[in-house]
């Protein structure tokens, strides 16, 4: 693009060109045609594999019901949902400064623990009538919750950009790489010290209880509908559109995807580089701290730790989903959450292979679309 | 026509919904100096991107020394002696010059990573020869006092000159410029304009050249042809086409050949 | 002196938020532990005596007053004193403040330990140094300010033409040392020079391992592993640019080949530890050709996520249950046996230093002469810019698969040797922070050169080792090292530097009597 020339920490100079020209192959004819073959072949192979394996789970040996399978199905939309928000983060940050954002797991993570605070604090406040804050204003603590989680999360990922990245905006792509990955390992271990490395359970309000919800019957058996899991479902999914609102209709969102496309042009029209960069952060991380918040109450377990695993799994689903596309992020976490979550078992995989079976799922789309799913298919490179 | 070193036949390339390059046919015979000009988006360097290798035309075929390239890589079409250079500067930029030379002669060696390990006596042989070699190209473009030097810290004129000595030393016989003389002032053009034709004096390179200064194309070329918005509205020689009035209105606009008229008749008198 | 005020109100912010954190995880403490122990006091506890944190916040101060005066040489004597004053006062102010609301918890008994886990109450009255609350606010304010003004006071100190010139005839005079030795080492000297080098140096590799004890064997070790992997490394990633993150999928592989071949569980093979090496050497090599495949085609974050993600796939393969008859499961396996060298045992701690050191010196030299050669040039050609690459003729797919390759064999060699000398191996939870480790050490050391991940091994697998004291903060403080380094040295502690090539003694034919040779 307007990069004019690679530097030796940056592989590969050219930034947005993810795809090699379709046809450049290996020199000898006869070979080229081989290997031609070989990557529909391969694909040829694994459609096959995973319709065999469906065929024998589903039909042949029937061994999950459908009450079985529309819990899975509802833990994946949930999860998926979660990883959505986290892989929009990522996608906003790759689209605007190509660089992956590592220590984002880690703005999850402190959004989770203001979270966990603030639940903690306001159970703490005594109500006159024997009841605490908590569970006399459930909805206002919630809300409160949400704005402190998304605060400290918008917070740290604003200051994240201003320390580590900022003066790294001009460095070859290795350097913010290990800043970001510096930055992480920092976080994480602040965390650690600041909190201690016990695992902490959030306390929910009484009306969005974890592991309440409500019982609908499916092929006889009583499946529940989490109330905490349908709760961060439509919290996603709102967060998503208004995200994508404001992508597409605002200014602030026209100036981002200007940035994104060319920093020194959208300079040069007036666009103020350096807030829009630091506001893409501050969303981000607000998206973050939502995610890490419903973490919490749903899954009520919070350490330091904790946005490690959904970070990686977020970038992956960012990456499969097309990295810088939006949308893609959406459907990416989406479909990761729901093949993470149904995957194994349709496909008759021990349940401990899941996290495999969501990387082969990303080098099989990879391999066929080297932009990913929803990516732009740049296929030939201009010189 | 014999002899032809390429044949472009038909080449269209289209993305998405334009079309850089619209149907065109060129040859150039061995030994020609041969320009590819027209006006700013005409699809110059899209029609070369085709001709090395780099874009896989929709419509055509490209014909280097008879055959087709037909999709093949371009380190085979580099191995085959196709070379080129490129309009913004594409260095090795943190590569010192003679690296970048070095480099350059890859297709022609054979020393392979065993040989490296063991230092046998291919390896050391190649070495050297490649380090003579490498000053000999820089020596021809006038850098061997930068040999060392990190080819990124070169003056521009400089770098340009190093591209050239690279794409030089893997031995082409049909080396495509794209705007070699971009940026340079008038002493800068003139070097680098004697040093184009003594290529094809001396080592009987074919070239093809892109390029916006009319004196540099009027001057060395043997025949020129002309691009406007991907289709080739003339082809000549130099003085056919300083006088074809749709190439003057390519340039000039609607009415530019009246324009030029008029000003050639202003500076007749 | 308006900015000036406001530039050094600013940096008091950034202390005192500094000085807070410091507070929060109990860094304090540590200080003041390690102060208690210099001064000879065998067993100060977790929470010394008061006079230490004195002596804490006293340091705090210190640093403090030399940071503000940075980059403000040339401000006038007044200017300097109000900045730093400014500064430190901003700081008092903000320390005071966290005392004030230390000082609330511990007079109200907030338990607030929940929250943050540090503030035990004893720790609280540690840090208003051991005074009523009162007292120890304005205490601990007054001690900042204090140590601010010392601090700059010695910056200014400093900056005295006396002190100056000092410290410029130190420099001269140690060039001049250097330049003597550098004379005495020219020519034909040089060789006996680093003979003599090599002598002293192999006499210190040969000899201190057998006196300073195992556990510095096993740090010496694990330095060494961590340089054959950064040479490995430095192949895929700093010659021919490809950003691989899941590296020490290569490494678990060699490790296990050797488990595999030479325990008594699963398979109750004793193929012995030389054949295995070779063996895992070969098939790590070949997974590199085989995770080349599919990533061909990608570039630059894809290429880093997708390699990510296939070292955790073997990572969790190995883990699982699913392959455990073959690989052992996640208990690992155990009693692989040692080396052996002309009939006899050689699996004492010493000789696997020597086993160690001997890979790296074969690494290294492996390395170097790849790193000159056409096929170093190619990597490098590729890594600056793949698509010009291809254009000038070098067949980049097989030069990728080639690094990747031969990168990957360099892991399984220090695979095998590691499971050879712990007798053990297993999958680890933590092999995507070793692969980021790997990745960590090259760079900061100087990507693309050996004393520089030399350097780097040592760096930031030594250092933690020998800075045991700090335990909890050793993680902290590796990652503020990444990003203090990526700010202020991104090119690494030892830079790479392009050779220089000499033109060859006998004369070049003209050029003009070469013919254009015609392709092929």
């Amino acid at each position: 693009m307007n990069d004019p020339s690679p530097h030796p920490l940056d592989p590969a100079g050219d930034k947005n060109l993810n795809a090699e020209p379709a046809s450049n192959k290996k020199p000898k004819l006869k070979r080229s045609r081989l290997i031609k073959l070989l990557r529909p072949a391969l694909g040829v192979v694994v459609l096959l594999y995973i319709l065999f394996r469906l065929y024998q789970v589903l039909i042949v040996q029937h061994e999950y019901g459908a009450d079985t399978w529309t819990r899975l199905l509802i833990s994946g939309l949930i999860i998926g949902g979660v990883y959505a928000l986290i892989a929009i983060g990522y996608t906003l940050v790759y689209g605007i400064l190509f660089m992956i954002n590592f220590a984002h797991g880690e703005v999850m993570m402190f959004g989770a623990y203001a979270a966990l605070y603030s639940f903690w604090a306001f159970k703490l406040i005594k109500m006159p009538g024997d009841i605490n804050f908590l569970n006399a204003y459930p909805v206002i603590a919630i809300i409160l919750a949400f704005i402190i989680g998304m605060s400290v999360s918008a917070t740290l990922g604003y200051f994240l950009e201003k320390i580590a990245y900022r003066p790294l905006r001009k460095a070859p792509r290795l350097v913010p790489l290990i800043s970001a990955i510096g930055a992480s390992i920092f976080l994480q271990n602040a965390a650690m010290l600041l909190f201690s490395p016990q695992m902490r359970d959030v306390s929910n309000p009484d009306i969005l209880r974890r592991g309440a919800g409500w019982t609908i019957s499916v092929s006889g058996s009583n499946v529940i509908l989490p109330y905490t899991g349908v709760f961060t479902f439509v919290l996603s999914v709102i967060l998503l559109i208004m995200l994508y609102m404001i992508v597409q209709r605002s200014k602030l969102g026209r100036a981002m995807r200007a940035v994104a496309l060319d920093k020194k042009t959208a300079a040069l029209m007036g666009v103020d580089v350096d807030s829009t960069i630091s506001r893409t952060f501050i969303i981000s991380g607000a998206l973050a701290g939502a995610a890490g918040v419903m973490w919490g109450l749903h899954n009520g377990l919070v350490y330091y730790f904790v946005g490690f695993i959904p970070g990686i799994k977020a970038f992956t689903a960012a990456v499969l989903g097309g990295i810088g596309n939006l949308p893609g992020a959406m459907v990416g976490g989406m479909l990761l959450g729901i093949v993470e979550s149904m995957g194994p078992a349709a496909l008759g995989i021990n349940f401990q292979l899941k996290d495999v079976l969501s990387f082969v799922i990303l080098i099989i789309v990879l391999t066929f679309r080297p932009s990913g799913l929803l990516g732009e298919v740049l296929s030939e490179e201009k010189v | 026509m014999e002899n032809s070193i390429i044949q472009v036949q038909g080449v269209s390339k289209i993305f998405g919904g334009l079309t850089a390059v619209n149907n065109v046919d060129l040859e150039v015979s061995e030994g020609a100096i041969y320009s590819i000009i027209g006006p700013n988006g005409a699809g110059k360097t899209t029609l070369f991107n085709c001709i090395s290798g780099f874009y896989i035309p929709e419509h055509g075929t490209v014909l280097f020394k008879g055959q087709p390239l037909n999709g093949r890589s371009t380190d085979t079409i580099c191995s085959l002696g196709l070379s080129r250079t490129y309009q913004n500067i594409r260095l090795f930029s943190n590569l010192t010059a003679i690296e970048n030379v070095m480099v350059g002669q890859h297709p022609r060696l054979q020393e392979n990573w065993i040989d490296a390990i063991l230092r046998d006596r291919r390896c050391k042989r190649e070495e050297r020869e490649s380090v003579a070699e490498g000053y000999k190209w820089l020596e021809f473009v006038g850098l061997s006092e930068f040999a060392n030097a990190i080819s990124g810290s070169l003056p521009y004129g400089a770098q340009r000159r190093l591209e050239i000595a690279r794409a030089l030393s893997s031995k082409p016989v049909l080396l495509l410029l794209d705007e070699p003389t971009a940026g340079m002032n008038p002493q800068e053009t003139l070097e680098m304009t004697s040093l184009i034709r003594s290529l094809r004096d001396k080592f009987n390179i074919t070239i093809i050249l892109i390029e916006h200064d009319m004196h540099v194309v009027m001057g060395i070329s043997d025949q020129i042809a002309v691009l406007d918005f991907g289709n080739k509205i003339a082809e000549g020689k130099p003085a056919e086409i300083q006088k074809n009035e749709r190439v003057i209105e390519a340039y000039l606009g609607p009415g530019g050949a009246a324009l030029a008229n008029k000003y050639r008749r202003k500076k007749a008198s | 002196m308006k900015t000036t005020i406001r530039q050094s109100i600013r940096t008091g912010v950034t202390f005192g938020i500094v000085h807070i954190f410091f507070i929060l995880i109990a860094f304090n403490s540590m200080i003041a532990v390690m102060l208690a122990k210099i001064s000879g006091i065998k067993n100060p506890g977790e929470i010394p005596e008061a006079k230490f944190y004195i002596a804490y916040t006293l340091l705090m101060g210190l640093w403090v007053g030399i940071a503000a005066l940075n980059k403000k040489k040339s401000l006038s004597f007044g200017t300097k004193i109000l900045s730093s004053f400014s500064t430190g006062l901003t700081v008092a102010v903000l320390a005071g403040l966290l005392d004030v609301i230390l000082s609330v918890i511990l007079v109200k008994k907030v338990f607030i330990r929940d929250f943050l886990s540090v503030l035990s109450f004893d720790f609280i009255k540690a840090t208003l140094l051991g005074m009523t609350p009162v007292n120890g606010t304005l205490a601990t304010m007054a001690f900042i300010l204090i140590g601010a003004l010392a601090g700059s006071c010695l910056v200014i100190l400093n900056n005295l033409k006396a002190v100056q010139a000092f410290w410029k005839t130190l420099g001269t005079w140690t060039k001049n040392i250097i330049g003597k030795i550098q004379y005495a080492s020219r020519g034909k000297y040089h060789l006996i020079w680093q003979l003599v080098g090599i002598v002293i140096v192999g006499f210190i590799a040969v000899f201190l391992p057998t006196k300073w004890g195992s556990y510095w064997n096993y740090v010496f070790g694990m330095v060494g592993l961590y340089v054959i992997l950064g040479l490995g490394l430095n192949i895929i990633v700093g010659l021919s640019g490809q950003l691989v993150l899941g590296y020490i999928a290569f490494f678990a592989i060699g490790a296990y080949t050797m488990a595999l071949l030479n325990a008594p569980e699963p398979h109750h093979l004793l193929w012995g530890f030389w054949p295995a090496l070779v063996l895992g050497i070969i098939l790590s090599a070949l997974s590199g050709l085989l995770l080349g495949l599919p990533i061909m085609r990608l570039r630059g974050d894809y290429l880093a996520i997708v390699t990510l993600g296939f070292g955790e796939i073997i990572r969790i393969l190995l883990k699982s249950d699913v392959l455990t008859s073959f690989t052992g499961g996640p208990r690992g396996i155990q009693n692989i046996q040692g080396p052996m060298l002309f009939g006899r045992p050689f699996n004492s701690e010493v000789d696997f230093v020597y086993l160690i050191i001997a890979g790296v010196i074969l690494a290294s030299f492996v390395y170097n002469r790849l790193q000159q050669s056409r096929t170093g040039r190619a990597w490098l050609a590729i890594r600056e810019d793949e698509t010009v690459a291809r254009a000038t003729g070098v067949d980049t797919i097989k030069y990728k698969l080639l690094a990747l390759a031969i990168g990957a064999a360099f892991a399984g060699l220090a695979g095998a040797i590691y499971a050879s000398r712990n007798q053990f191996t297993g999958p680890d939870e933590h092999a995507l922070m070793a692969s980021i480790n790997v990745l960590s050490l090259i760079i900061v050391g100087g990507m693309g050169n050996i004393p520089g991940t030399i350097l780097g091994a040592f760096t930031l697998k030594g250092l933690p080792e020998i800075l045991r004291e700090f335990a909890n903060y050793r993680l902290l403080a590796f990652g503020a090292l990444l990003v203090v380094m990526m700010l202020s040295r991104p090119d690494g502690l030892i830079p790479s530097s392009r050779p220089k090539y000499e033109l060859p003694k006998e004369t070049a034919p003209d050029v003009e009597k070469k013919e254009a040779s015609h392709g092929k």
